[in-house]
């Protein structure tokens, strides 16, 4: 599916991948335009509802993008968030969702290649899954 | 019911042609004006410039819009100007929403269409985000502006001395009962080869006179309260046995029947029982061994009691508990001598004449145990000396890292030596030199011309000692055997003893290696990972004296610019904060927050956040199941609102 159509919302956190992608900005670095980022101040601050609201709402891949391990900039809530990720994607699948549509990793403020680089990859596996029907599930209009 | 719709006012920002020139603002403008919940100023070319700024703020003062929505650059950039400004035109700051279209789309998307689209939704998701805005409530603390200064080694001495000039009160606390660290027990300071005890006499007697600065010694902190600006130390002083009315007279020393083994001379001489590290020390007084006194083990001696012209034994003392208050901890606890204990091939302790660098020094002090000289086990002079450089260092089994300092002390071995043995030869034998500035490395060239000899060896952890007669034979890959009379194995430095038991007490991190961890390696490297705590010295890493001592300079430096007598501190304003009436006591907030920023509040089952500690990360809010916690700024609705504004542009 085209890239246009769907959508993928990355959760990144303020010190280090928000900053990443800032840097890919300076760098001219083209990426797919699908990618839609939310910022957050640490990825500790990601609730999976978040992610599970994300794909209600019609998202097709889910990223969470943060410091990497030791680096977080409030010491650990990195991996608060890699805990609860691997919970969340043990329950994907109960939801009809295939864990493949989420990703969690890390970008750090310097490593713009590696912002273009994760979510290209992401876009590309999205784009081989196809986009998400959420039978029953997804809300009409958002306020 | 009808309820009013809120419209969010939109800023254009070309940004020169940065924007402009990628994005199709004409048709967003054209969206912006049928979209219903959106209300178009003007797009600007540079709204960040200062004709831009005064674009803004008239325009917010004449439309008093609902919320902004500024469609440019990154929110890293320019979110605080467009804030301040809002404010300064009475619009809360948290009314102020960036889409960055910038960084995230014109300069990232070649197709404008595309580019077009997705600034379409990123202005869209800013607008309901900030429909859910609610208003940030700017916070300032008034604070304490004195200092507790841990370890009176040369960094704690320094620092200590700095802020006590700028007229703080400073609290002094040493685990040793007099002052001066490890600097005071070595007799020059290498590269300068300054004498130690003459350098350090007047920053002791400085201290002494400052009526600014209290002297805690024979103390240790064992609980801090509170935070940045406020915090609340408490000191556990052991008992001395000795009044302060001491002055180091030393006529108790004469009539004490008991020697112990000294630990300042590492266990190499004696001291009495009752007893001073050096002549000179401040405190000046003098303190007795409880475990060795006789008046202690069964009551009979009084001797040094009879003798003191001042009447300063007092066999009654008690420990004291002493609580302080301040606004920044400075941690200058310094180093332990590189432990090598488990390197069996070093044969330390196995063989006679085998000392480490720390021995040696205490060896050619003249406030030593020999009163420096330097002799052999059996009472002779030395005729051939070899220093092991890197001993224990840069392995697993000892210390994995190299100190980066410990080369230059090896090299001042030789010198030290020929001062007062100018015929003994000296072969020092490594591995790897590191001389990391200048100074250093012609320090080492001076040696070399001065008769080291420095002998390189294939790999230094294959170093062998064994007995050979009365000599000392070391083998080692790469070179021919050495037989020498004596060896100085140059040790690393580790992280102090309460290193560890600090950082619990204090809440804050220590590097993988056990020292200190600095809150930003490079931007606030005197920062320990909590505000208002600052490490400096040795207790941040292996470090030389002049470095312990530009370290002290840098944290007081930094603490004086941020606590100002009379000046309220400024406080995070976005939060976490617990709605009371929603917290059902689970307290998983409390297991997740990085800086133990919330309490329990036992009798009401709800958990609290102290707004002063936190730092907003945001992770209790994601923990907590009753949707009690919500991070300011960052709430859940926010979020939300920005997840669909995103997806239904
Ligand atoms: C053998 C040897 C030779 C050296 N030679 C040189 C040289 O030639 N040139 C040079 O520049 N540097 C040299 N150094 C390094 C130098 O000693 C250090 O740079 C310097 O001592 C660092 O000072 P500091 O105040 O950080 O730490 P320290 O000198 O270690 O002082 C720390 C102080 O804190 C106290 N303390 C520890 N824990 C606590 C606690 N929990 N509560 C209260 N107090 C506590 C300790 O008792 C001590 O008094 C040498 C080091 C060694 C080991
Ligand atoms: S937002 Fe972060 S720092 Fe603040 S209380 Fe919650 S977990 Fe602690
Ligand atoms: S996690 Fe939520 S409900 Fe539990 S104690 Fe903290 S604020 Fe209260
Ligand atoms: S601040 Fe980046 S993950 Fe915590």
């Amino acid at each position: 599916m085209p890239e246009t159509t769907s959508t993928i919302i990355a959760f990144v956190c303020n010190w280090c991948s928000y900053a990443g992608a800032d840097q890919a900005g300076g760098l001219r670095l083209d990426y797919p335009v699908n990618i839609k980022l939310v910022r957050v101040m640490c990825s500790g601050r990601v609730d999976p509802q978040f992610v599970m609201d994300s794909f209600r709402k019609g998202a097709d891949g889910v990223m969470i993008l943060g410091c990497h391990p030791g680096d977080c900039h409030y010491r650990n809530g990195n991996i608060k968030a890699m805990k609860r990720s691997i919970l969340l994607e043990q329950m994907l699948p109960t939801f009809g969702i295939d864990p493949k549509r989420f990703r969690l990793d890390w970008v750090a403020a310097g490593e713009a290649e590696r912002f273009k680089e994760v979510v290209t990859e992401m876009s590309e596996t999205i784009k081989n899954i196809g986009p998400l029907h959420l039978k029953g599930f997804v809300e009409s209009e958002v306020a | 019911m009808t309820v009013m719709q809120k419209k969010s006012l939109l800023f254009l920002c070309k940004c020169g042609a940065n924007i402009s020139n990628f994005v199709d603002l004409d048709r967003i403008a054209d969206w912006a004006s049928k979209a219903g919940h959106i209300d178009l100023a003007e797009s600007h070319n540079l709204l960040c410039s200062p004709d831009g700024k005064k674009f803004f703020q008239e325009t917010l003062k004449q439309k008093k819009p609902d919320t902004v929505v500024v469609a440019a650059c990154s929110p890293k950039m320019h979110e605080k100007t467009f804030q301040e400004l809002a404010e300064s035109v009475d619009v809360n700051m948290s009314y102020i929403q960036m889409a960055n279209i910038r960084e995230h789309c014109a300069w990232v998307t070649q197709d404008k269409n595309e580019a077009t689209i997705k600034s379409i939704e990123l202005i869209n998701a800013a607008a309901k985000r900030s429909f859910e805005a609610e208003p940030l409530k700017k916070m300032t603390m008034a604070v304490n502006t004195d200092m507790v200064v841990i370890g009176g080694g040369i960094a704690g001495i320094e620092a200590a001395l700095s802020a006590a000039k700028a007229d703080r009160k400073v609290y002094l606390v040493e685990k040793e009962i007099s002052l001066g660290g490890a600097v005071i027990k070595t007799e020059d300071i290498a590269p300068s080869m300054e004498c130690s005890p003459c350098l350090l006499a007047p920053r002791l007697s400085a201290v002494r006179n400052n009526p600014n600065i209290t002297v805690i010694t024979n103390a240790e902190v064992n609980e801090v309260k509170g935070f940045y600006g406020n915090f609340t130390v408490k000191i556990h002083k052991k008992a001395r046995y000795v009044e302060e009315s001491c002055i180091g007279c030393e006529s108790c020393f004469e009539v004490c029947p008991v020697d112990v083994k000294s630990a300042f001379h590492l266990n190499m001489g004696t001291e009495k029982a009752v007893y001073t590290l050096f002549p000179g020390s401040v405190p000046a007084a003098a303190a007795i061994h409880k475990e060795s006194c006789l008046h202690f083990v069964d009551n009979s001696c009084n001797a040094c009691m009879e003798a003191c012209p001042f009447g300063s034994i007092n066999f009654n003392q008690k420990d004291e508990d002493i609580e302080v208050t301040a606004g920044a901890i400075i941690i200058a606890t310094g180093f332990a001598a590189g432990d090598i204990a488990g390197i069996k091939n070093l044969k330390y302790g196995a063989i006679e004449n085998v000392y480490t660098t720390s021995e040696f020094e205490r060896m050619v002090c003249s406030n030593g145990p020999s009163k420096g000289e330097l002799k052999l086990k059996n009472g002779e002079k030395p005729e051939k000396i070899a220093v092991i450089h890197c001993a224990g260092s840069m392995r697993e089994d000892g210390l994995p890292y190299c100190s980066g300092i410990c080369c230059v002390e090896a090299a001042k071995v030789g010198m030290l030596v020929r001062k007062q043995l100018p015929d003994v030869q000296i072969v020092n034998i490594y591995q790897e030199l590191v001389f990391p500035n200048p100074r250093d490395f012609s320090f080492y060239k001076q040696q070399c011309e001065a008769g080291t000899h420095f002998l390189k060896s294939d790999n230094i952890s294959s170093v062998l000692l064994s007995e050979e007669k009365e000599r000392i034979r070391i083998t080692a890959l790469g070179i021919d055997p050495v037989e020498v009379d004596l060896v100085v194995l140059s040790t690393g430095l580790q992280p102090s003893e309460s290193a560890k038991k600090l950082a619990e007490i204090l809440n804050i991190d220590l590097e993988k290696d056990g020292f200190f961890k600095a809150d930003h390696a490079l931007l606030h490297a005197t920062g320990a990972s909590l505000d208002g705590i600052y490490i400096v010295g040795c207790a941040k890493g292996p470090v030389n004296v002049s470095d312990a001592v530009v370290t002290a300079h840098a944290a007081i430096g930094d603490a004086l610019s941020k606590l100002v007598p009379g000046r309220e501190i400024e406080l995070e304003i976005m939060t976490a904060c617990i709605d009371p009436d929603k917290c059902g006591g689970c307290k998983l907030c409390i297991t997740v927050c990085p800086y133990k920023a919330i309490s329990n509040n036992a009798d009401k089952h709800i958990s609290f956040v102290n707004e002063v500690i936190c730092r907003g990360c945001g992770t209790c809010v994601a923990q907590c199941p009753s949707g009690a916690a919500k991070a300011k700024h960052f709430t859940d609705n926010q979020i939300y609102a920005e997840i669909g504004g995103l997806i239904y542009a």
